[in-house]
C-alpha cells in the first residue's frame, strides 16, 4: 500500500465517519447519541491527516520527477532507510480500513430490530434492582390516574423487581417496535438497550395483548396496563401488557434506549 | 536535540535484564521489505492508485444504488450493524490514542521519560501501572501509546504494564464501572485492584523472563533534524495504518461471533463456580468490547456470579481479539502469541485472588 493509497483510505474513512454524523443521523443506529461529537472530531482529524499525506506525496513526487529520481518511497524517511525498512508503505491489512467505508456508503446498516429480538431468549433472571432503591421511571411521582410514559426498560424493571407492585392498575404508555410472537397469542413490543454501541445491545420486551399484531419492525406507542402475574414476580420473565389504545410512530429519533 | 533512535536511547538505559535490553536490529517482516517495484517510476504508480480509488468510489455509488432495495437479509444487516458499531465505537479512541502517541514521539524529548520512569525496570513497572490510571481512553488508544513509549527508551516491561493498566483502571472506565455497578463500590475496587495487580505482575514476569527478540520494535522513523510536524504526521499515519487495519480484523471477528453465538448458550453454565468464570473470560476475549463499555455488558449477565463478572472486566481490557490483532501489528506476532496467554493466565489468577478477597 503506497502513501497515496494510505492517504486516500484515511480520507474515505474520515468521510464515512463525518457522513454518518453531520448530514445524517446514521450513527444513532450504531452508537450512543453522546458519541456524535467524538465521531465528528475523529472523522475530521482522519480526513485532514489523509489529505495532508496525499498533498505531501504529490508535492514530493513532483519534485522527485523533476530530479529524475524515484525517492518518493523514502522522501520523508531521512534517506538512510534504516536497514531496508521502507517506512512509507503500510501492510496489506490496512486495506481493511476500507471495509467500514463500504459498510457506511453501500450498506448503511440500519438499527438492530426484530431479528435480534427474535433470536434472543428473554433473560432468565431479573435485572439488578435500581441502585438507589428508587425507580427512575417517574411512576412514584405521578398523580394517581395519570398516564405514565416510561421506557420499556423501566417497565420491565418495575414488572420484574418491584415487590410493592406499584405498577398494578396504572395506565402506562410504552414506545417500541413490533416483534411477532410465533408461539401463542399477542405480539411483542420491544426496544434495545445500549450501553455503548450496538454490539452490547440487550433486549427488553413486553407481550402485548388486546390489539391485533402489526407488521414486524413498525414502531408503535401503546397505552395500556400491566397484567399482574400470579406468584412471585421474580419467576415471571414474560411481562404482559394489556393494550387499551395504540398509535403508529413515524421514525423515532433514537432507536435505542439508554 | 534529544536523541531519537532506540539504539542510542537504550544505551542510556541500564540493561537490568535481558527482557529490557532493546534489540538493535529490527525483525523485518516480508511486507515491509523494499517493494518489488522499487525504482519504477513513481508517477505511474501514483496515477494508478488515484484511478483505483476513483473506480472504487464509483463502484460504491453504483453498488449503493443497486443494492439498497435488494439487501434484505436480516442476518447480514444485523452483522453489518454490529461490525459498524464496533468500528465506529473504537475509531475516536484509536484516532486520539494515535494522535497522542504521535505527539509523544514528536514533541516530548526522550529524556523526560527517563526522568519520569525509574531506570530499574523492576521499579519502573509499578510506576507505569499507576500512571495507567491517568490516561483516559480504552485499549485501542493504549496500544500505539505503549509502542511509542518503547520507542522512546522506556523499559519494554514498563510500557507493557502501562499498556495493560491504562485501559482497565483509568478514570473514565472507573466512573463507567461505578455507574454500572451503582451501590456496589466493592466491584469498582475489585476491578481496580485485580487489573493493577495483573498488570504489574505481568510486567515483573516480563522483566524476569521476557526476551528482547520477541518484541519487534517500531522502527525509528526519522533521522534527526526532520521537522517535528513531519514526524508527527508520519508517526500518526503509520500507527493508523497498522493498528487500524487490525482493529477492523478484530471488529469483523467480534461481529461474526456476536451474531453467530447466541448468548443463551452461555447461560446454561452460569451456575458452575469456576467454569462460569472461565466462560465469562472467554466471552470477554471473543466479544472485544471497549473497556469503557464492558462494565455495562458484564452487568447484563445477571445469572453470573460477581467473580465471573469481574473476570469479564479484568480479562477484556487485557486480552481480546481486536487487541491481540493490534498488539501483533505494533509489536509483531512473535510477541503477541506469548503475551496474550500470559495476560489471560495472570488476569484469571488475579481475578480469583481479588474476587475471593473482596467479593
Amino acid at each position: 500500500m503506497n502513501r497515496i493509497a494510505q492517504g486516500l483510505t484515511l480520507v474515505l474513512l474520515g468521510a464515512a465517519a463525518l457522513t454518518s454524523t453531520v448530514p445524517t443521523n446514521m450513527y444513532l443506529n450504531w452508537v450512543k447519541p453522546g458519541f456524535g461529537p467524538f465521531l465528528i472530531a475523529a472523522g475530521a482529524i482522519t480526513v485532514v491527516l489523509g489529505a495532508a499525506v496525499v498533498a505531501a506525496e504529490i508535492r514530493d513526487g513532483n519534485r522527485a520527477e523533476d530530479d529524475g529520481a524515484d525517492n518518493s518511497a523514502c522522501a520523508t524517511a531521512g534517506g538512510d532507510g534504516h536497514a531496508g525498512h521502507d517506512h512509507a508503505r503500510a501492510p496489506r491489512v490496512a486495506w481493511l480500513l476500507l471495509v467500514p467505508v463500504v459498510a457506511v456508503f453501500v450498506v448503511a446498516p440500519p438499527a438492530l430490530g426484530s431479528y435480534t429480538v427474535e433470536r434472543s431468549e428473554p433473560a432468565s433472571a431479573p435485572p439488578e434492582g435500581p441502585p438507589s432503591g428508587r425507580f427512575d421511571d417517574g411512576l412514584d411521582d405521578a398523580a394517581p390516574g395519570e398516564v405514565v410514559r416510561m421506557d420499556i426498560r423501566q417497565f420491565v424493571m418495575r414488572a420484574w423487581v418491584d415487590e410493592e407492585r406499584a405498577l398494578a392498575g396504572r395506565e402506562v404508555e410504552l414506545t417500541g417496535f413490533a416483534v411477532p410472537n410465533d408461539e401463542g397469542e399477542g405480539w411483542y413490543l420491544a426496544r434495545l438497550q445500549m450501553a455503548c454501541c450496538a454490539a452490547d445491545a440487550i433486549v427488553n420486551r413486553v407481550l402485548v395483548t388486546g390489539v391485533p399484531e402489526p407488521e414486524a419492525d413498525t414502531w408503535w406507542t401503546v397505552r395500556g396496563t400491566w397484567v399482574e402475574p400470579e406468584g412471585e414476580l421474580v419467576d415471571v420473565s414474560e411481562h404482559r401488557f394489556q393494550a387499551l389504545e395504540w398509535e403508529a410512530v413515524d421514525n423515532p429519533p433514537d432507536p435505542y434506549e439508554a | 536535540m534529544p536523541d531519537r533512535t532506540p539504539t542510542s536511547s537504550s544505551d542510556s538505559t541500564p540493561h537490568a535484564s535481558l527482557g529490557d535490553s532493546l534489540a538493535t536490529g529490527w525483525d523485518e517482516r516480508g511486507d515491509e521489505l523494499p517493494p518489488p517495484d522499487w525504482g519504477r517510476r513513481a508517477g505511474a504508480r501514483r496515477t494508478g492508485t488515484v484511478w483505483l480509488f476513483a473506480l472504487f468510489i464509483t463502484a460504491m455509488a453504483g453498488a449503493h444504488a443497486w443494492l439498497s432495495d435488494r439487501l434484505t437479509s436480516e442476518a447480514f444487516l444485523a452483522w453489518a450493524t454490529v461490525f459498524t458499531a464496533i468500528s465506529f465505537q473504537a475509531l475516536p479512541f484509536l484516532v486520539f490514542g494515535v494522535a497522542l502517541s504521535a505527539a509523544l514521539t514528536a514533541f516530548v524529548p526522550a529524556s523526560l521519560y527517563q526522568r519520569f520512569f525509574p531506570s530499574r525496570p523492576g521499579a519502573a513497572v509499578p510506576v507505569a501501572g499507576l500512571s495507567g490510571a491517568l490516561l483516559p481512553g480504552c485499549e485501542c488508544a493504549s496500544v500505539p501509546i505503549a509502542g511509542s513509549l518503547v520507542k522512546r527508551g522506556v523499559a519494554p516491561a514498563a510500557a507493557l504494564t502501562f499498556l495493560l493498566a491504562a485501559p482497565a483502571i483509568n478514570p473514565v472506565v472507573m466512573i463507567a464501572t461505578a455507574v454500572a455497578f451503582a451501590g456496589r463500590p466493592e466491584m469498582v475496587l475489585a476491578r481496580f485492584a485485580a487489573s493493577l495487580l495483573a498488570s504489574v505482575v505481568i510486567g515483573w514476569i516480563w522483566v524476569r523472563f521476557g526476551r528482547a527478540d520477541w518484541l519487534r520494535l517500531p522502527a525509528p522513523t526519522h533521522a534527526e533534524g526532520t521537522a517535528r510536524w513531519l514526524v508527527f504526521r508520519d508517526s500518526m499515519l503509520h500507527d493508523m495504518m497498522h493498528a487500524g487495519g487490525y482493529l477492523v480484523v478484530g471488529a469483523l471477528a467480534a461481529a461474526s461471533l456476536n451474531i453467530l453465538v447466541p448468548r443463551e448458550w452461555l447461560l446454561s453454565v452460569a451456575e458452575a463456580p469456576v467454569v462460569s468464570v472461565l466462560v465469562m473470560a472467554a466471552l470477554a476475549i471473543l466479544l472485544s468490547i471497549c473497556s469503557e463499555a464492558d462494565a455495562f455488558v458484564a452487568l447484563s449477565f445477571t445469572d453470573f456470579s460477581p467473580t465471573a463478572k469481574l473476570a469479564f472486566m479484568v480479562v477484556g481490557p487485557m486480552v481480546d481479539l481486536k487487541l491481540v490483532a493490534m498488539q501483533a501489528a505494533v509489536f509483531g506476532w512473535r510477541f503477541a502469541v506469548r503475551f496474550a496467554p500470559l495476560c489471560l493466565v495472570v488476569g484469571l489468577l488475579s481475578t480469583f485472588v481479588i474476587g475471593g478477597l473482596l467479593l
